[in-house]
């Protein structure tokens, strides 16, 4: 009984899951593999990359989404992040990069998928920004998406121990529902992992969904 | 006198008995330390290394080699650079990786 209590509360959680925002960097060092996972109401994810050297990282990529009222599209493909240019400066980075996947989708659409992207991404130990805009089509299917973020660390700490973030981010997706997504979100890094919680639209009944994103490097 | 010339023996052996060298590098874009952990992996990585230290908010990177081994600058900075960031000083000191931490932890408190 106690364990299927378990379960019926993990599931939903899970559903209650929104699409999360993306984090600044999309592939780690020079010889070093990446994992990220985005878990979503809508939308779900998870990416698996290799940066043979910097700069470049090659990888697989499974997405899910739908629309309102559709069956689920799942896109799994190949994909690729490119860091097309980073300005290094005293107390701040700034990066520009390329990811996308291409595949197949299958559900609701099926057939050829790509969803190429551009990221512009600014952060210092204090201060942080990200704009990203997403082609994300199959035949007949767009879910084109479009990202602001915004945030700030409470407080500036050592290479060892775990910063807290607060970000806000302001999200939308074509022929999804709610087409406007505003989440704020606890950010918690340090130097083995990148966890993010938050709420999207907390405001809104039926909108209202937990978010969580994660990624790791190794 | 026999005490002072024995202190003054060791006073003047010391300094070579233990000769440290650590590379300092003041380091451009390491803002996080998820990104950053390159950085530390590969200085783990190097043979030579004796003990290496990162720290964000000075933007310090030190690597103490060990003794009687080395690693050219041109080596140093390329490590910095594979991690995804640029080294505007570096310097030969001859402090140990704790002292220089000790001192980067001191001046933050202030």
């Amino acid at each position: 009984m106690f364990k299927q209590l378990q379960v019926a509360f993990g599931t939903l959680l899970l559903s209650q899951l929104s699409w999360s925002a993306q984090a600044a960097a999309l592939m780690g060092f020079e010889d070093s593999a990446m994992l990220m996972t985005e878990i979503g109401r809508y939308n779900q994810e998870w990416m698996l990359n290799y940066s043979p050297t910097l700069g470049h990282a090659i990888g697989v990529e499974q997405m899910r989404m739908s629309g309102k009222g559709e069956q689920a599209t799942t896109i799994s493909g190949i994909n690729y992040t490119g860091l097309i240019k980073r300005w290094n400066m005293p107390a701040a980075q700034a990066n520009v990069w390329f990811n996308g996947s291409v595949g197949e989708a299958r559900g609701q659409f099926d057939g050829f998928a790509y969803t190429p992207s551009l990221q512009f991404d600014a952060e210092s130990t204090r201060l942080y920004f990200l704009a990203k805009a997403r082609m994300i089509r199959a035949p007949h299917m767009n879910y084109d998406t479009a990202a602001l973020q915004s945030g700030f660390s409470f407080y500036e700490t050592g290479f060892n121990q775990t910063q807290p973030w607060f970000v806000l981010e302001a999200k939308t997706m074509r022929n999804n529902d709610p087409g406007l997504q505003i989440t704020p979100a606890i950010r918690l890094i340090n130097k083995h992992y990148f966890l993010e919680f938050g709420i999207t639209n907390p405001w809104q009944g039926e909108g209202f969904a937990p978010r969580l994103n994660a990624m790791f490097v190794f | 006198m026999k005490k002072y010339l024995i202190a003054l023996l060791f006073s003047t052996m010391t300094p070579a008995a233990f000769a440290v060298t650590t590379i300092k590098a003041e380091v451009n874009g390491m803002v996080c330390a998820f990104c950053a952990k390159g950085i530390e992996k590969k200085l783990n990585a190097l043979p030579q290394k004796q003990a290496a230290f990162v720290d964000l908010k000075s933007r310090v990177v030190a690597l103490q080699l060990k003794e009687g081994q080395d690693v050219s600058n041109e080596a140093f900075s390329k490590v910095i650079q594979d991690a995804g960031y640029s080294v505007s000083k570096m310097e030969r000191v001859s402090q140990t990786v704790d002292a220089i931490q000790a001192e980067v932890a001191k001046a933050g408190v202030k």
